[in-house]
């Protein structure tokens, strides 16, 4: 297929254009016109006598290629064109002025990079610290005016946070009782002090690791679910509706979710520690050799009420931030969808990070209170 | 008609009980602008998705481009969606990609053509339906619904189809944006000899630049022919429809 040819008449260049332009062939049509080697800005004759079809795209090509050369529209003229084919030639010229589009692109270096993060998780704290004064300005408007409390969306949000969370907080902490009773009892074992079991996993169970573990898993569960619920609401412009109907997207949305997995949270810590110690007993009694009885007596004697307390007393704390930064990604979600995916991921990247950070300050401070 | 581009036949759709199109018929010819009309709810859009192979009827046969719509393997199904566009109601630009990017994608996807030349055919196709070059660079979010529309008409017209399918072209425009659309349509129908295929109810764009009405009323066709010749019609749907524009205008 040869396309194009060219050939000069009475002094003139005339390009004969042959066969099917079509966007199929526009890899070798591309290629044809530039082994034309021509060189303009010259006047040029577009003979259509032997075109068969044409669409945009080679049409565009074909007058890119000759605008390259610098040729205009008083400089190209068209013979023996079909007029539907003439139409379109037309239609293409007047419509190509703009140059090409390049998407944009920006890359950073490594120092600019790790600038940029830091910059953004600076502004991330701040706003999520003013998120969270404005929820206790709002909670505060809510005690002067209890009636805006929205009962029904609370308990509603509590059944799915609390209630539909069990079966996972029992399987989980279960698992991980089991698991730290055997490591303790292998060791413990050694010394013949397989009783000392009883101590290490009360305390560790319901002092630390129940309230982490289930404070991740309803950051997994629920702070993804509140993110990912307003988020759609926001793209949908529920959220702007909400206000525009006179209520505060925060009563409306946040409090009800706020106030849910505040009370949620130490119900599922308690369960966690139950189940924790339950896996606790099974081990003892099956590898050690230690009597649910005698594990339960020991228990009491040894593991301090404030262990439990302890443990129970952060799980508000953390509720308070799952809630804030999961209620807070999903309000800030731009209208597409790409946005409420990105936000959802953050939110529990951002969630289990703040409650192992605060976990570590808890246990810092607690040490130096001597609790 | 000879050598229909879409042709309906006797297709019937039930969601359960309820029948959304019972015995619905009609053909469009190459080269038409053809506008599908009908109430909220009278399986405007089911019908299209039917035709381009989206949804499967319960009975009747859809034949589009000589093409048995819902006898085709899958390879021949995809084979056969590169020769239509489809423009979706809102747009449905892919919005972790930017302008330039959806444009791009059809290229990329069945063309072999090098980076070189698709970065300046999407220029190209972003000036065809009258957006300025550096749209390209935006992500979908950041257009306003006439500009979404827009861009998604340059995607539904990248690998230069014969037929396009435009479900609400122009709802949501303001009526300038929506003549302009109009323009662009019959411009692209004029120059390419592309068939056109409309689902609206806005009546601006049926008498400016459509051929053919077809009207789907009560689960069948209730009137097929040129604007003038429906709107003449005595049935009751139709009074109604055409007299509440001219209360509006």
């Amino acid at each position: 297929m040869t396309w194009i040819r060219h050939a000069s008449e009475n002094g003139g260049s005339v390009l004969y254009l042959t066969g099917a332009w079509r966007l199929g062939d526009l890899r070798p049509i591309a290629a044809a016109l530039e082994s034309l080697s021509l060189s303009g800005p010259r006047p040029f004759v577009l003979d259509g006598s032997g075109l068969e079809e044409m669409d945009t795209a080679a049409a565009f090509i074909l007058y890119r290629y000759l605008a390259s050369l610098g040729c205009t529209e008083a400089t190209v003229s068209l013979r023996a064109v079909e007029p539907r084919l003439e139409r379109l030639l037309d239609l293409v010229r007047e419509r190509m002025q703009s140059p090409p589009v390049r998407a944009r692109s920006m890359h950073r270096g490594l120092l600019g990079r790790v600038g940029a993060s830091a910059v953004n998780v600076w502004r991330l704290l701040k706003a999520h610290n003013a998120f969270i004064g404005m929820i206790a300005l709002e909670l505060l408007d809510l005690v002067r005016r209890p009636r805006l409390f929205r009962a029904r969306e609370t308990v509603s949000q509590f059944e799915t946070v609390c209630l539909d969370a069990i079966p996972v907080v029992c399987l989980i902490t279960f698992l991980i009782g089991v698991v730290l009773a055997y490591l303790l009892g292998v060791q413990a074992q050694r010394f013949g002090a397989g009783i000392f079991v009883v101590d290490g996993v009360g305390l560790a169970i319901c002092r630390e690791l129940s309230p982490i573990l289930v404070a991740v898993v309803v950051a997994g569960r629920s702070g993804a679910a509140f993110t990912a619920q307003i988020g759609a609401m926001k793209v949908q412009e529920e959220v702007d509706a909400i206000s525009t109907l006179g209520l505060s997207p925060v009563q409306v949305l946040v409090i009800p979710r706020l106030v849910a997995i505040t009370a949620a949270l130490p119900l599922l810590v308690f369960v966690g520690d139950l189940m924790g110690i339950l896996g606790g007993i099974g081990v003892a009694s099956w590898q050690l050799g230690i009597a649910p009885s005698v594990f339960v007596d020991r228990l009491h004697s040894v593991l301090p009420m404030s262990a439990f307390v302890v443990g129970v007393a952060k799980a508000p704390v953390f509720a308070i931030v799952i809630a804030a930064i999961a209620c807070r990604m999903g309000l800030v979600v731009s209208r597409d969808a790409r946005s409420v995916g990105e936000n959802t991921t953050s939110t529990v990247v951002q969630c289990i990070v703040s409650v192992i950070v605060l976990d570590a300050v808890f246990a810092v401070a607690l040490q130096r209170l001597g609790i | 008609m000879e050598n229909p581009v879409l042709r309906v036949e006797s297709v019937v759709t039930r969601f359960g009980r309820s029948v959304v199109h019972d015995g619905v018929s009609f053909a469009v010819a190459r080269g038409e602008i053809v506008a599908l009309i009908g109430g909220s709810g009278s399986g405007k859009s089911v019908l299209v998705k039917e035709a381009i192979g989206l949804s499967r009827p319960t009975a009747g046969r859809i034949h589009l481009l000589d093409a048995d719509v819902w006898g085709l393997t899958r390879e021949e199904l995809n084979a056969l969606r590169r020769r239509f566009g489809m423009l979706f109601q809102d747009g449905a630009l892919f919005s972790s990609l930017t302008v330039a990017e959806n444009i791009a994608v059809p290229f990329r996807e069945h063309t072999d053509l090098p980076d070189a030349l698709i970065a300046p055919l999407v220029g190209f196709k972003l000036s065809l339906v009258g957006l300025p070059a550096d749209t390209g660079g935006k992500r979908p979010a950041e257009l306003s619904g006439g500009m979404r529309k827009r861009v998604a008409l340059a995607r539904a017209l990248a690998l230069e189809p014969e037929v396009v399918f435009l479900d609400e072209p122009t709802s949501g425009l303001d009526p300038i944006n929506a003549r302009a659309f109009d323009d662009l349509v019959r411009a692209l129908r004029d120059s390419l000899g592309l068939t056109v295929f409309i689902v609206t109810h806005d009546l601006d764009s049926l008498l400016s630049i459509v051929d053919r009405v077809i009207v789907l009323s009560g689960g069948k066709v209730i009137a097929d022919g040129p604007v003038r010749e429906v709107k003449a019609m005595a049935h009751p749907w139709i009074k109604e429809y055409f007299s509440a524009r001219a209360a509006a205008t």
